[in-house]
């Protein structure tokens, strides 16, 4: 099954597979390598990449990944898959993308009445100091904007909510 | 010189890095350490490391921190007979330098008199020209509203328009027309209403392109003063400091002695005792008075680095009525030191503050690296109070040197968990015209790309979600359920 991690607002998804020593990444975006690492200390191991080994150091909590990697610290955060189709359908053809946790919006991308496709961009949010792209589970109709640009929400919040009607 | 302090224990009435730099001091010199906190900073390393630490409350904790009463009353209960203010909250405030003398304790620091004069910053530009400094040519609207555009005109452009009552660079103009002044007048005027309920103006000339110079000045209460050289600290953005270093890469050798000089000049005439720094500004040859903090300023460990002076020291000396035990000819400067600030914050948007937790921490070492912190590991980041969370000094022979050193510290600090302004260093470090000592203080305005930074590249992040998938339990567990042969064995088929 394939996961998806959030760099910067960007999902990637990649798949883990066990190889007779270490594991395999393979990245839908193209490529995949032998990956490794090996705990040094708490905190602190050595990662591999095929066959280039370098230092990091790591807190994992909840759903995020700090690594330090190459002289720079990076957030980066699991997807759960279940959190990711936090999408729902009603009765009516509507389907209302929700805030997988607290946080505030950056920026709404949709504006109401525009056609999207699935994987279109409706909204930027921030949450866990994390930009996160909400994106239109299916193919639909801006139908409403719940949110604006700077307002704070709670988890499960309705964000925007999409027509499947007409399409 | 241990043994001869008039006080056995001072309280320290300030948090966070400078909090521990002044007890790292105390301790040194056998004195006992006090701080007052407010309960946000209970775990604090400088609570943790001083003898006695006082809780003290209030509506939120940066007016705990600013509570004259409440601090004295804790100086008082813990013993202490001197108050060190250390930087911002009631440093240059003159009624609490006042109120610590009257409650029979030592103000580590200037005379309220010296407060007042230069936290009037009109009153501290008059006092300053009248005793034959340099100031910039400038118009005062309260001296005489009826001529006060016919002055500032007589000045010529470009002119710099500023409420009296300002700060902060609100309602301030630029013009570089006198044909616009009219108009920059009136604007600057319906702000300063807006912003301070004050709408008087400040003209003066504006220096293109200037660069922030200041001068650490140490003064006893013998009428000795000395200056311990200039400090640059042009790469700043929205008035606030980033990176400071010593000595200036602008000025020649004639000058840097010129504005040292002058720096002495204007304490002597003050009758300055204790740490203070008098700012300039600085361009195309000129400068000119800018104001005197009186005060331990943020930056001072450059200033240490080089002259291997302890500022704090000097400072608990002077107040102890001692006089400086050396003389203007004995203060050298060697090397190059930089001090850079790291920020809670995210200059890639817009220098938004950012929150967390501190969940990992691992200072840089090794020679001529010092860092001066206030956080600790497990601490929570919060906008409660300023953003910065470090500041990391170095020292090497050279400037190239000391520039590559504090790269290298930057990328050895680990701080996870919260977001900082650490790769923004990096890239003004790495930027050509620092390099090359081009900057101003508009400089990172002029160059918005700095800011920016570029998005990790498809090597980092391929390394990142390496690093992310085998940290994270529900992806290494799904990987590790299907044993390598099996996994292999899919493969083949495929």
């Amino acid at each position: 099954m394939h996961h998806t991690f959030d760099i910067g607002g960007e999902p990637h998804a990649i798949w883990l597979s066990r190889l007779p020593e270490g594991y395999r990444l393979a990245l839908a975006e193209g490529g995949s390598a032998a990956v490794s690492l090996v705990q040094t200390r708490s905190g602190e191991g050595r990662l591999t990449v095929d066959g280039s080994s370098e230092p990091i150091a790591y807190v994992v909590e909840g759903d995020a990944v700090y690594i330090h990697l190459g002289g720079r610290s990076y957030a980066v955060r699991y997807v759960d898959p279940l959190v990711a189709l936090a999408v729902e359908a009603d009765a009516a053809g509507h389907h209302i993308a929700r805030a997988p946790m607290p946080g505030v919006v950056v920026s709404v991308k949709a504006v109401v009445g525009e056609r999207v496709v699935a994987g279109t961009v409706v909204a930027v949010i921030e949450s866990m100091k994390l930009e996160t792209a909400i994106r239109a589970a299916q193919d639909g109709i801006v139908e409403k904007i719940h949110v604006r640009a700077g307002e704070s929400f709670d988890r499960d919040a309705a964000l925007v909510t999409l027509c499947m009607e007409g399409i | 010189m241990i043994g001869s302090f008039p006080f056995g224990v001072v309280l320290v009435a300030n948090r966070g890095e400078i909090a521990v730099r002044i007890i790292r001091t105390l301790q040194k010199l056998g004195l006992q350490s006090a701080v007052v906190y407010h309960e946000v900073d209970a775990q604090s390393p400088a609570v943790m490391s001083a003898d006695h630490a006082v809780e003290i409350s209030g509506k939120s904790p940066v007016s705990a921190y600013l509570d004259s009463d409440q601090i004295i009353a804790a100086a008082l209960s813990v013993g202490a007979g001197a108050i060190h203010p250390g930087y911002g909250f009631l440093s240059e405030n003159a009624a609490f330098a006042r109120a610590v003398e009257e409650a029979g304790l030592v103000f580590v620091g200037p005379s309220p008199e010296a407060i007042e004069l230069m936290g009037d910053k009109i009153r501290a530009r008059n006092f300053v020209a009248r005793n034959g400094f340099p100031v910039a040519p400038s118009a005062i609207e309260e001296d005489d509203p009826a001529t006060f555009l016919q002055r500032a005109r007589t000045i010529g452009a470009p002119l710099l328009v500023k409420p009296s009552a300002g700060g902060g660079g609100k309602g301030m103009r630029i013009v570089r027309d006198l044909a616009e002044l009219d108009d920059a007048v009136t604007q600057a005027r319906s702000e300063g209403q807006r912003y301070f309920g004050d709408g008087r103006l400040y003209i003066e000339r504006f220096v293109e392109r200037p660069r922030h110079i200041e001068v650490q000045v140490l003064g006893d209460a013998f009428g000795n003063v000395v200056h311990l050289f200039e400090r640059e600290c042009s790469v700043q953005r929205r008035f606030q400091k980033i990176i400071e270093e010593t000595p200036s890469p602008s000025l020649s050798v004639d000058l840097r002695k010129t504005i040292c000089d002058t720096a002495s000049g204007i304490a002597r005439a003050a009758g300055y005792k204790n740490a203070g720094t008098v700012e300039f500004i600085y361009g195309r040859g000129e400068f000119y008075f800018l104001e005197m903090n009186t005060r331990l300023q943020v930056e001072h460990p450059v200033t240490e680095e080089t002259t291997g002076m302890d500022l704090v020291e000097q400072q608990l000396i002077v107040s102890a009525g001692h006089q400086l035990a050396f003389k203007q000819d004995d203060v050298r400067s060697r090397g190059h030191a930089i001090e850079v600030r790291l920020y809670a914050e995210a200059p890639e948007r817009g220098f938004a503050p950012t929150t967390g937790k501190v969940l990992a921490l691992e200072y840089p070492q090794g020679d001529g690296v010092r860092v001066d912190s206030g956080i600790s590991q497990g601490q929570a980041v919060t906008t409660a109070f300023d953003p910065m969370l470090a500041k990391i000094i170095v020292h090497a022979p050279t400037r190239s040197e000391a520039i590559a050193r504090a790269s290298q510290a930057i990328e050895d600090f680990v701080l996870l968990g919260c977001e900082t302004n650490a790769a923004f260093l990096g890239r003004i470090l790495g930027d050509e015209g620092f390099g090359a000592g081009e900057v101003h203080t508009g400089y990172l305005d002029e160059h918005p790309g700095i800011a920016m930074g570029a998005v990790p590249d498809e090597g980092i992040q391929r390394r990142l979600l390496a690093a992310a998938a085998l940290l994270t339990r529900p992806v290494r567990d799904a990987a590790d359920a299907i044993p390598a042969l099996h996994a292999s064995l899919g493969s083949w088929r495929n």
